[in-house]
């Protein structure tokens, strides 16, 4: 597909990318029902007194962008799967470049393709699943996305497989006014068991704008585990506005970590609706504004059946001029008896210009319900740094050690140590403005004192304990 | 004996220290000497400005030096940060250390004993910055030598070290947390900033006996103390007095006996609204 449509988004253009994609009639009906979906939808604003996020989103200029920019390679491209992945797929701008899956898990009846290719090879599960989990009435932009989306993966775990190594999908962005509208949809038959990861990133020409419009959907049937991580990594110059939700069912978990690290303008909903009893719905996240950076960041633990549980915990540290908004909700529906569900939200100012908004609430309910909230905010404590100073650390590197410590309990919570050291060091090069890329040495210095943290106990070996 | 080659003795001079915070004056001209291989005890009651004297030796920003001066090795330290102090050799053992949580303290220390071995030379042409890329890494395998042979010493708990600096320490372990710091570190003056309180009776024998073990020839140590109980167990060369402010009293150990059996009220109970009395 080398087709590229005209610019801005029309009716006519979701029926020409509808076209150009050979879809089945069924699939253009949707397709259309969001476009009209999105021309009635306002853009959402935000609330009174918020950071301005969403309305700086509702401003971008959609009318310059490309819908569909197809980028080299088809979908039948092979990469080398690396040997701690277990599936690889490439979006590059509009269109999948590249997926993988290793051929013992194909054996066992796992599917990985991108969508466009599961709409014409597995029309049953896409039609069945496909934009039940986030509607395309959710928002504006989950509308547009649901009339323009493309690409994107497609993950199917039969019952009781258990898939031990990651399956990693790779988004990208890197032509001024393009759009990625990737849609990851995953579905874990009973008992089975996943690790997804995302990475998204971009290099844009200076000046120039690009659209990242995802959603992801998750489905985990009774029993099944998933763990789905996300670390936004992208360069200036991208709107990253992405909308993801899970449905666990009985006695299942869907284990959500998410990172946000780059980006202009980022609006990120993410949530979890815990559809079975016994099911939990945990969120990790992570979050480093710099520079003019704004994130918003809306979370939701919908509580709908019997002794479900949920844990939200964000981390974010804002420095220059950045904002970051947080709104957090936990709901627990009439009859959901015996949900535990806590929200906890914390920031950590740098510097006198950064703001940061933080509102969790409850709407609950049901009567037998343990839930909480709490936020924080604050600067780096003067007494802490006076201390780290006191033994020979110079000021910047103290403020480095304390922003790792502030860190460091959730990237406790990342159970892959690829993942968490490919964290540890984005947020080192934030922290450092970037220098410290083209400096080996001091990549390996920042690598070690990490591993020292985590690898402690072997490290070191005393014998026989005193107390 | 007046031939001899000259020995490089490190020597911490406070002149005439004069010292604020808020706009209250708390050192109205402090003047003491400590020399490398010697300790001194500051004592006094509560509010006499000797934990403010503490922070000041190591540059808290919350306190405005007005006048006089430190010199440490010949340095007027008042134009450095905390940490170029730290790395020409001073150390303080914290009253209240702060905890930092996610750092743990085999982490840290390493960090802290690359920057303190780098020192710090005022008179280089491109002084040291500390930073790390610039630094020499201690290597792994002695440090966690060197840290199990300190933590042996102080009686620490293996486990200590991964945890996260000082968070969730009882008072005592915070106290020995400080003395296996100084220990690893090797400063060559050292300011203990009330290490004997919330000790109890063993621990405060943990902890004197790791200062004795550290003391010698190279260790400069001030002791700052509202009790005498720990100077059973450190000896001091020297005893000085501080109240209001100043030092008004200075003695050898007999002095701190004698404190033991009269309590402050002896020294000071003619002074109290005497704001001109000098030592």
């Amino acid at each position: 597909m080398t087709e590229t449509l005209t610019k801005g988004f029309t009716r006519a253009g979701v029926e020409a990318l509808s076209r150009l994609k050979g879809e089945p009639a069924w699939m253009l009906e949707k397709r259309l029902a969001a476009w009209e979906t999105y021309e009635q939808t306002p853009a959402p604003l935000g609330r009174r007194g918020d950071l301005g996020i969403m309305r700086r989103v509702a401003e971008y200029k959609l009318e310059k962008l490309v819908p569909f920019a197809a980028n080299g390679a088809s979908s039948n491209g092979h990469v080398a799967l690396p040997a701690w992945e277990s599936g690889l797929l490439v979006q590059h701008n509009s269109n999948v470049v590249a997926s993988e899956l290793d051929p013992l898990l194909s054996a066992q009846g796992v599917l990985l393709t991108d969508l466009d290719t599961a709409v014409r090879e597995y029309p049953d599960l896409v039609q069945k699943y496909f934009m039940t989990g986030v509607t395309a009435n959710t928002n504006k932009y989950t509308a547009l996305h649901g009339a323009f989306w493309s690409g994107g993966l497609f993950l199917y775990v039969p019952k009781g497989v258990k898939v031990s190594r990651p399956v990693l999908a790779r988004y990208l962005l890197d032509q001024p006014d393009a759009t990625n509208f990737a849609h990851t949809l995953i579905i874990a038959e009973p008992d089975s068991q996943v690790i997804y990861i995302e990475e998204t990133a971009s290099s844009l020409p200076e000046g120039a704008t690009a659209l990242f419009n995802g959603v992801a959907e998750i489905f985990a049937k009774a029993g099944a585990h998933v763990q789905f991580n996300a670390v936004q990594d992208f360069g200036p110059g991208v709107y990253n506005v992405t909308t993801k939700h899970g449905v666990p069912e009985k006695d299942s978990y869907i284990h959500w970590i998410v990172a946000d690290l780059g980006a202009d303008t980022t609006l990120a909903n993410l949530g979890t609706t815990m559809a079975g009893s016994g099911s939990n719905g945990d969120i990790v996240g992570v979050l480093f504004a710099t520079g003019k950076q704004l994130i918003q960041i809306n979370t939701l633990s919908e509580h709908a059946a019997l002794s479900t549980s949920a844990d939200t915990l964000f981390k974010g540290v804002v420095d220059d001029d950045a904002r970051v908004d947080f709104e957090g909700l936990i709901k627990v529906a009439p009859g959901a008896q015996q949900t535990n569900s806590y929200l906890s939200d914390h920031t950590l100012l740098l510097s006198d210009q950064a703001r940061a908004e933080s509102i969790p609430s409850l709407e609950i309910a049901a009567n037998d319900v343990k839930a909480s909230h709490g936020a924080t905010t604050g600067q780096i404590d003067a007494e802490q740094l006076f201390y780290l100073m006191c033994r020979g650390v110079p000021e910047e590197e103290a403020r480095r050690l304390i922003v790792q410590g502030f860190f460091e309990p959730v990237l406790e919570k990342i159970p892959s140590d690829e993942l968490r050291s490919r964290l540890r060091r984005s947020i080192v090069r934030k922290m450092t403005k970037g220098t410290q890329v083209v400096d080996e040495t001091e990549w390996h210095d920042v690598t070690d004192q990490w591993d020292i943290e985590g690898a402690g106990a072997e490290a070191v070996q005393i014998a026989g304990g005193d107390e | 004996m007046e031939t001899q080659t000259p020995v490089q003795v490190a020597e911490l001079v406070i002149r005439d220290l004069h010292a604020n915070v808020e706009d209250k004056e708390i050192l109205k001209g402090v003047n003491l000497t400590v020399r490398q291989g010697e300790t001194h005890a500051l004592m006094g009651p509560n509010g006499s400005g000797k934990s403010t004297l503490a922070n000041v030796i190591m540059g808290h920003p919350k306190y405005e030096v007005t006048e006089g001066e430190i010199l440490f090795k010949g340095v007027n330290v008042l134009d450095l940060s905390a940490d170029k102090r730290a790395r020409l050799g001073l150390f303080l053992a914290f009253q209240y250390p702060a905890s930092i949580p996610g750092v743990s303290v085999a982490n840290f220390l390493r960090r802290s004993l690359e920057s303190v071995r780098e020192g710090y030379d005022p008179n280089a042409p491109t002084a040291p910055t500390g930073k790390a890329e610039k630094r020499k890494s201690v290597n792994p395998a002695e440090f966690r030598k060197l840290l199990q042979t300190k933590m042996e010493l102080l009686k620490v708990d293996r486990t200590f070290i991964n945890r996260y600096i000082n968070e969730g320490f009882s008072g005592g372990e915070k106290k020995r947390a400080e003395i296996l710091q100084m220990a690893v570190l090797q400063p060559q003056m050292a300011v203990l900033d009330e290490t004997d309180s919330g000790l109890d009776i063993d621990a405060l024998k943990i902890v004197s006996e790791g200062v004795n073990a550290l003391t010698g020839p190279n260790l400069g140590i001030l002791i700052i103390t509202h009790y005498p109980r720990i100077l059973g167990y450190i000896k001091p060369d020297q005893v000085h007095v501080m109240y209001q402010g100043r030092i008004i009293k200075e003695g050898g150990p007999d002095l701190a006996l004698e404190l033991e059996q009269k309590g402050y009220e002896w020294l000071v109970g003619h002074l109290d609204g005497n704001q001109e009395a000098t030592a």
